[in-house]
């Protein structure tokens, strides 16, 4: 986000300027960092590609290298209940979550970006709140909550959901709200619109690739989480990640290789979609 | 600004601060509060104020153990972090190469698989008959397969993998945000090499170094998943004590304390973003 905004007018100024100098001199220099670079992405990618490997493994345990390739984890996955039930609430969980973090992060973004004036740091470090609190300690909260207030526990884990997401779903509607003409809505409240009529048909039509993108990362956060939902599952109401968390405390086998090879790539090509829509980098405040 | 303006302002502020009023910062101020009151073992709290809760993490051994040895892991993993983290953030942000945006993607993606999928990845990677211990048998390094899950060696490793995202984003933010033109006065000026990067690039990349250590140490300290599925048996950190405290003991006051532990931690962040100063 930081560069964006100011590249252009760099970019003329450093026009006829000598390049900037960089810190690798010699070849055999290059040659180490490039090493070392290389050595950093091995780290970072092999846990991942390893978890796709052992989920072909057609034996009873983990063990690698594995003799052959074999479907029994996927079939055990499709035939286990247990497995197939989270997968679904998370699914359903995911989606309804994003859509309210997503619609609750279009109007705060948009008060935040025009209506708050100098205030409006004050405004998106509020909006940031629940990222500043250690997720463990919201679900402890709202696990102390349920204990004094008969709420359903289904409901209250769906609003600890759009909580953690909507830090990411403000800041990224946000970052495409700065890229809406402000004339454009002037426009329209001098010919007559309401200010709902001008959010409705003026701007959010011109954010909606922000709006797609923001609705697409809160979903990965919803079903990538495990700290809201590790106090706040119920029975018939566990999500994915807690399904298999508790399943991992006892035991270990391949399916969850299976399970989490397909959660990976659902994530990938989410992630994708949204590389394409507006950038990564956009919706992470980078 | 007129009045009909500033009364539509506040209707689109109604959603979140009703939100976060009900189920975050009433929840949270409530379980804090519990930390100050006294234990009872068929009721939440007995709505006596004490100090019993933070004497005993503070002064009883096993607590303390359990503290010192948290901060001791978050220490390693926020230091190993940064050593990883930066020169790939610097690479990330000088590298020319057009396979950027795909080695940008390869650093969020597993940001984005979430906590579970990489645990289990090092749970594969360091079992008895893993690929760690496969390599290092034929190789001939060892004889016996090492024991690597369930120890403080494993756990910092997988610790470090899943957190070092984190140490990478701020400093990236720093060091794409510096001007380049502060680099190229000093190099004119006749600073060489190593000289322009230790003087000028990386005191200007501060804030992002601060800002990475910190999540990365908060993280680091409110662990529970990762050390409850390969940490070492007999040496708990202080979110898995939290989460037991809560989960089988039921004594809520002490989880209070030790969660504000956690909460003293995550205040680090908050400075450090408002020293930090750029992003809010």
């Amino acid at each position: 986000m930081s560069d964006g905004a100011t590249a252009a007018p760099r970019a003329r100024l450093s026009a006829g300027l000598p390049p900037a100098p960089r810190v690798n001199l010699g070849p055999a220099q290059r040659l180490l960092a490039g090493l070392l670079v290389t050595l950093i992405y091995v780290f970072l990618l092999t846990p991942i590609v390893i978890v796709v490997a052992a989920s072909f493994n057609p034996g009873q345990s983990n063990a690698l290298p594995t003799g052959g390739l074999s479907l029994r984890w996927y079939r055990d996955f499709a035939g286990s209940d247990g497995f197939v039930n989270a997968f679904k609430f998370s699914l359903q969980l995911g989606l309804v979550a994003a859509i309210a973090a997503t619609a609750i992060g279009l109007v705060t973004a948009y008060g935040i970006v025009r209506f708050l004036g100098r205030r409006r740091a004050l405004g998106q470090a509020f909006a940031l709140m629940p990222m500043m609190i250690p997720h463990i300690l919201i679900s402890l909260a709202l696990l102390l909550m349920l204990t004094q207030i008969p709420l359903p526990e289904a409901a209250v884990l769906l609003i600890g959901h759009v909580m953690i997401c909507l830090p990411f779903t403000v800041a990224g509607i946000i970052a495409s709200l700065e890229g809406v003409d402000h004339q454009l809505e002037m426009a329209a409240w001098t010919l007559g619109a309401s200010r709902w009529r001008i959010l409705w048909e003026i701007t959010i039509p011109l954010v909606a690739p922000g709006l797609v993108s923001s609705l697409l990362f809160a979903f990965i956060v919803s079903f990538g989480d495990v700290y809201i939902s590790l106090f706040l599952s119920s029975p018939g109401k566990t999500t994915l990640p807690i399904e298999i968390f508790t399943f991992m405390l006892w035991d270990s086998s391949p399916v969850i290789a299976a399970i989490t090879t397909v959660q990976m790539l659902m994530i990938i090509a989410l992630g994708l979609a949204i590389e394409r829509l507006v950038g990564l980098r956009k919706v992470m405040r980078l | 600004m007129t009045r009909s303006a500033r009364n539509f302002g506040r209707l689109l502020f109604a959603p979140i601060t009703l939100i976060y009023l009900l189920f975050l910062i009433l929840p949270v101020s409530f379980f804090l509060a519990l930390s100050v009151l006294k234990y009872h073992p068929n009721d939440l709290y007995q709505p006596i104020l004490t100090l019993e809760n933070y004497r005993r993490l503070l002064f009883d051994g096993f607590y303390l153990a359990i503290i010192g040895r948290t901060l001791k892991i978050a220490a390693i993993v926020t230091l190993v972090s940064l050593a990883i983290g930066y020169p790939l953030a610097y690479f990330l942000a000088r590298t020319r190469t057009a396979w950027r945006g795909v080695l940008m993607f390869l650093v969020i993606a597993p940001l984005m698989s979430g906590v579970i999928v990489r645990t289990y990845g090092w749970i594969v990677l360091f079992g008895t008959e893993g690929l760690v211990n496969s390599v290092l048998k034929a190789v001939g390094l060892i004889n016996a397969p090492l024991q690597l899950l369930n120890t403080q060696f494993g756990l910092i490793v997988a610790l470090v993998h899943i957190l070092v995202p984190y140490m990478v984003f701020p400093i990236f933010s720093a060091l794409a945000g510096l001007d380049r033109n502060v680099e190229r006065a000093a190099s004119t000026l006749g600073a060489r090499g190593w000289r322009v990067f230790f003087e000028v690039t990386l005191p200007l990349s501060r804030s992002g170094i601060v800002m990475g250590s910190a999540l990365v140490f908060t993280l680091t300290a409110g662990a529970v998943v990762t050390p409850a599925l390969m940490g070492p048996r007999d040496g708990r950190v202080l979110g898995q004590m939290v989460y037991e405290l809560v989960g089988s003991v039921l004594n809520w006051p002490l989880a209070a304390a030790a969660a504000s532990l956690l909460v003293l931690c995550q205040f680090l962040i908050i400075f450090a973003k408002f020293r930090s100063g750029r992003r809010v």
